[in-house]
Parts: C-alpha cells; sequence; structure tokens
C-alpha cells in the first residue's frame, strides 16, 4: 500500500519536474529560436520594380539594358547594376532575359558570335540559348536563361525580381 | 520502445550508474528552502548555472548576427536589436543576464563566505570558484566593447589605460589586449575571440571541475 | 569498472561489465531524516525558482531595452567614459589622490591583488576548524568591510557620474536647438558670470538653452533660482545686486 503510493508520488514530481524544465526550455529558447529563424518569416522585401526605359525602344531585335538596383541585406545596403536583354514580340509581349549563363554563371551576348548568328552565346564554354533564352540541348547549359518580372505602366517598362523560365530547352 | 531504447544504450556504455548517482545522491534537510526558509541562500549557485546557461545560448544565437569589425559590428547590432523580431528580447538577455550572473555571483560567494563552506576539504573547490569570478569578469569587459558604441569604446579605452598604469609588465599587457597602437580594428577582434572563445572555453572546464568536486564531496555540513 | 575481477564477464571485448545494474529509484525510506533525493523532488524546487527567476528576467528583458548609444567615436570628447557597473569600485578608486598619480600602483595592483589575493587565499588564512561567520570575528570582519567600501565606491561612482551626466545632456540638448538669430537683451549681456555658460546669446553651452525660459518658469521662480542655484550645475549667488536680479528675472521671463 505504502509502496504503491510511493511510486505515485515520484510520477507525480517527475511530470511536474518535466513541466518545470519544458517551461523553463520554453522560456529560454523562444525567443532564441524565434530570433534566428526571422529571415524565413520575413515577408521578402519584394522589391521594386526599377523603370528601364519606354516600350517603344524595344523590338523583336534583343536589346540590352542597364538598371540599377538597391539591396538591402540586413545591415548593409548597396546599389548593384544589373542588366538584361529585352525583346518584344510581334503580339506586344516583352521578355526580359537575364544575362548570367545557366551553366557556370559567365555573361551572354546576343548575336557576338560569327558562327552561332541570332543566339545568346556565352563565351566560356559555348553555351547557346534561342531568342527566348531556351537552351540548345547539346550545349553546355541544361536550363533556359532566367528571365525578370515585367510590367508596362504609362508606357515605360519596369523590371522586378529574377523568376525561372518555364520554357523547355530546344534541339537544333 | 524508450524502455528498449534505453537498454541497448545501457548494455554498450553503462550508463545507469552514472545516471542513478546524480538522481538519487541525497539532499540534505539544511539546504532545503521547503523546510528552512533562510536556506534559498544555498539556490544562489544553481542560479548562477541557470543564468550562465542562458548566457551561452543568447550569445550563440547572437553571433547568427553579429559582426566583429568595426565598419559593421555597431550596424549589426542595432539591425539585430531593432529590425530582427525578438532580437530586444535576445540581445537583452545577454545584455542583463551579464549583470544578473555577476550579481548571482557574488551573492553565492558570500553564502559559501559566511557558512565558511571554503574550509577543509573544499579548498579546491573554493579557488576553482575564484578563478570562475575572474573569468566572468573578463567575459563581462570583453564583452563590453562588442556593440563598438561609444560606451563600449569609451569603457575600454580606461580600461587598458588601467592596465597600461602597471609597473613594469603594463604596456606589454595592454598592448596585447589591444593588439596595435589604438583600440580599433584588431582589439575588437582580439576581444571577440577572447569572449566567445577563449573564455568561455575556460569557463566549461572550471565549471566542469566546480560541479565535480561538488559531487565527489558532497554539499558542506550544516552550521 | 574494469576491476580485476576473475569472475568478471564483459560486453564483448569492451570493457563494460556485462552485469546489469537495474534502473530503479531507491525508496524514500533510504533517506534518513528530511533529507531528500536531487532527482526529482529537489531539482524540482530548484527549477521552480529558477521559473520565477525566468519570468521576471524576461519582463526585465522586455520592458528595459538593452542601452545601445551612438557608434563609437573616438573624437567625441563630451563622452563621458563609464565602465560597466560592476567594474566601478575599481574605477572610483583610481580616482582618489592616494591611488593615483605617482600612487596609482597603489590602486591598480596593491589593492586589488591584496584584496583579490586574500579571497583566493582564503581558505589558507582562516584555517581554524569553526565555521560559523560570528565565531570568526577577523574573516567576517574584514569581509563585511570590504563590502561596505565595494558599495560605497560603487555608489559615489554612479552618483559622481551622474552629476557629469545631466548637466553634459542639457548641454548638448541645447546647443542643437539654440537659435542664431536670438539677440537677448542689455541686461543679459551685462551678466558675464551667467554668459560663461549659458552662451552670449543665451544660446546654451555648459548650462541649458535660456531662450524660451519664460515658458518655463516665471518671474518669482527664476529669481529663486538665480539666488539659490539650481543643481547639479548652477551655482548659487553669482550676481549679488538684488535689484539686478529682479531685472534679469523679469526679463528672462518675458522670453517666450
Amino acid at each position: 500500500m505504502s509502496e504503491k503510493r510511493e511510486i505515485s508520488r515520484r510520477t507525480f514530481l517527475n511530470y511536474a519536474l518535466m513541466g518545470t524544465g519544458g517551461f523553463l526550455a520554453a522560456g529560454m529558447i523562444t525567443p532564441m529560436i524565434r530570433f534566428a529563424v526571422d529571415p524565413l518569416l520575413k515577408a521578402s522585401a519584394g522589391g521594386d520594380k526599377v523603370a528601364v526605359g519606354s516600350v517603344d525602344e524595344f523590338g523583336p531585335e534583343p536589346k540590352r539594358v542597364e538598371f540599377k538596383v538597391h539591396t538591402k541585406d540586413g545591415w548593409y545596403e548597396s546599389d548593384s547594376v544589373l542588366s538584361a536583354w529585352v525583346t518584344k514580340n510581334d503580339k506586344g509581349e516583352i521578355l526580359a532575359l537575364s544575362p548570367i549563363c545557366k551553366h557556370l554563371g559567365c555573361t551572354v551576348n546576343w548575336n557576338d558570335n560569327p558562327d552561332y548568328p541570332n543566339e545568346y552565346y556565352c563565351p566560356c564554354h559555348g553555351g547557346r540559348y534561342n531568342i527566348n533564352g531556351q537552351q540548345y540541348i547539346g550545349t553546355p547549359p541544361t536550363k533556359p536563361l532566367d528571365e525578370y518580372e515585367t510590367e508596362v505602366k504609362d508606357g515605360k517598362l519596369y523590371l522586378g525580381k529574377i523568376k525561372p523560365n518555364p520554357r523547355p530547352g530546344v534541339s537544333e | 520502445m524508450i524502455q528498449k531504447m534505453y537498454d541497448w544504450v545501457d548494455e554498450r556504455l553503462n550508463v545507469t550508474p552514472m545516471w542513478r548517482d546524480l538522481a538519487d545522491h541525497e539532499v540534505p534537510e539544511h539546504v532545503n528552502p521547503a523546510h528552512h526558509f533562510s536556506a534559498f541562500v544555498y539556490c544562489f549557485g544553481g542560479l548562477t548555472f541557470f543564468i550562465t546557461v542562458i548566457q551561452i545560448l543568447s550569445g550563440m544565437f547572437l553571433t547568427m548576427y553579429y559582426v566583429p569589425d568595426i565598419v559593421n559590428a555597431y550596424e549589426s547590432v542595432k539591425y539585430l536589436q531593432n529590425e530582427v523580431a525578438f532580437g530586444v528580447i535576445v540581445r537583452g538577455m545577454h545584455h542583463w543576464g551579464a549583470s544578473l550572473v555577476i550579481v548571482m555571483m557574488f551573492l553565492h560567494t558570500l553564502r559559501v563566505f559566511f557558512t565558511g563552506s571554503y574550509k577543509k576539504p573544499r579548498e579546491l573547490n573554493w579557488v576553482v570558484g575564484m578563478l570562475i569570478f575572474f573569468v566572468m569578469l573578463g567575459l563581462g569587459f570583453t564583452g563590453y566593447l562588442l556593440p563598438w558604441d561609444n560606451t563600449a569604446y569609451f569603457a575600454t579605452k580606461v580600461g587598458l589605460e588601467i592596465a597600461n598604469s602597471v609597473p613594469l609588465i603594463g604596456p606589454y599587457i595592454k598592448t596585447l589586449l589591444t593588439g596595435g597602437d589604438i583600440v580599433g580594428a584588431q582589439t575588437l577582434s582580439r576581444f571577440f575571440a577572447i569572449h566567445v572563445f577563449f573564455l568561455p572555453g575556460a569557463l566549461l572546464g572550471l565549471l566542469a571541475g566546480h560541479f565535480i568536486m561538488i559531487r565527489a564531496q558532497g554539499i558542506s555540513g550544516p552550521l | 569498472m574494469a576491476k580485476h575481477d576473475k569472475d568478471a564477464t564483459f560486453v564483448g571485448d569492451s570493457r563494460i561489465s556485462a552485469k546489469r545494474i537495474p534502473n530503479i529509484a531507491p525508496s524514500y525510506s533510504d533517506f534518513p531524516g528530511k533529507s531528500e533525493p536531487f532527482w526529482p523532488n529537489f531539482l524540482l524546487k530548484e527549477w521552480m525558482v529558477a521559473a520565477v527567476c525566468l519570468v521576471g528576467f524576461l519582463i526585465l528583458t522586455v520592458s528595459h531595452p538593452s542601452p545601445l548609444t551612438d557608434k563609437a567615436n573616438p573624437n567625441d570628447t563630451s563622452f563621458v567614459p563609464l565602465p560597466d557597473w560592476y567594474f566601478l569600485f575599481l574605477y572610483q578608486l583610481l580616482k582618489y589622490p592616494w591611488a593615483s598619480g605617482d600612487w596609482v600602483v597603489l590602486g591598480t595592483i596593491i589593492i586589488p591583488a591584496v584584496a583579490f589575493g586574500a579571497m583566493v587565499l582564503a581558505p589558507w588564512l582562516d584555517k581554524g576548524k569553526e565555521r560559523r561567520a560570528k565565531k570568526r570575528p577577523v574573516a567576517t570582519g574584514l569581509m563585511l568591510v570590504s563590502l561596505v567600501g565595494i558599495f560605497y565606491l560603487t555608489w559615489a561612482a554612479d552618483h559622481e557620474h551622474s552629476l557629469h551626466h545631466s548637466s553634459n545632456q542639457a548641454g548638448g540638448g541645447a546647443v542643437a536647438s539654440g537659435d542664431p538669430n536670438f539677440k537677448p537683451d542689455e541686461i543679459w549681456t551685462k551678466q558675464t558670470s551667467c554668459m560663461g555658460c549659458h552662451g552670449n546669446n543665451m544660446e546654451g553651452m555648459v548650462g541649458p538653452n535660456l531662450q524660451k525660459i519664460g515658458s518655463k518658469y516665471s518671474a518669482e521662480e527664476i529669481e529663486g533660482i538665480i539666488k539659490n542655484g539650481k543643481p547639479p550645475g548652477m551655482p548659487a549667488g553669482l550676481i549679488k545686486d538684488e535689484a539686478e536680479i529682479k531685472k534679469l528675472a523679469e526679463y528672462m521671463a518675458g522670453l517666450k
């Protein structure tokens, strides 16, 4: 009888101890965890779109534009210069491609290699993309060139964040 | 399931004796506040350790944002305090905890002193405790500089001037701590290294020694 | 663990004994009198104390954000340096003439070394068997004297600093808000003792800006402040002539 009571008292104390210990640990750790995971929960800055020029300037032939983006990286703020190849097709749809090669990050150029006219060509390893940024299967890149989010407002073209290009690769 | 896992580990490492030794050692009546309220003075050692744990954890988390560099240190502290969620609390824990740990340790030292607990056979534990005290003061001194604000900068400058006034070795101590001729970039990274690696390492070793000695000798008897 | 016992059996080729010790807590009756096991009885009490402390501590951290002054600027001469509070007693010690200048060795080395050395060596300095504080008058007395000393020095350092600091702040704030186009009356420009602290155009320097003092104090109050001073910085009795004080106070009370 008394043996039984003792066991239940010990069990009770054990549970109480776990509870208190849990409270202590939670009280200490919760603020710190929230502090550490803050980057996950912070709404991404969205990135204001930057005007790169009037829509009329662009045509079916890719045109290179440079624009400045203000980056805030924690306490470190900086301006970085980005560039894009912008085309406008017959339907008026605008495509702004990032010039960063999806192979190893070199910079591609439009139509600068006489062997491959009317293509984006990467000088590092010979990666090639067509006018829509689709990579030619068989050249080093395995993904199409990234594109910028675009927006046309009051006749001006605004470029936003980089997003992946949904178009598949093409064979020659 | 858990029992099976425990048995599996126990068979290989024989952990039961260690665990039972920790759990079943007896706590005498005279240190138990439930029996004599005045025994709360025996809590200060445990509370010092508790706050030390808070200090270690909050310090680890603070280094996720902090940069020990004179250009960025202040900016990063400002950022983590004002813009990161709960940054005020985590930095507050580390800042106020630093003061609290000194208070608790002070009270613990006084308890040990006035109960004469440092006497034979516990002399060595007293000495280790004193070393812990010095390490804590060192942590306080080095940590004070890290936010790189005016308070930090000038307090450290004064502290180093005091070190400089020590005869013969003073200037060497000062140069060693400053890492150069002025309190600047090299001082900050030195203080960071001392604050984050050297002193905590020493502290953990000393704490382990402190606790092992307490377990070996038991708590001092009633007066 | 690995005793050289003939009958000892081990797990595999390890040195872990094959004999299992049951993981059972001893009965409470194994503990004599009011002793109790560390786990879970005593630890529970300790953790409850810790929980109370943690709650108080978290309230403190939320209600008092840690201070952060301006970014370190070595050229900021107006900043009064102050170490963290637990170093204040050492800092204050060095302000006294007998522990600074030629005697700085006393303040930086000898006194701290003797004090801390005595603490470290306490077990060997106080070798008696007696543990009660009352029965060890020398040890207890010395400790109490040092405690009073530490508390006094800490208080003195903080007190002196708050005197400096508040006048500093008043000065700093006033310079920023001083109106450069403000031209004080002749009655002010006669008072060189006032201008020394409050500026030629009452714009404030060491003392606060007085250009709009009338919105804060009445003529009688200003008269009282001029005569009796105002802590921390304003000294009493700088102007002796009663009529002059009255005239000045009336002029200043009109500045709004």
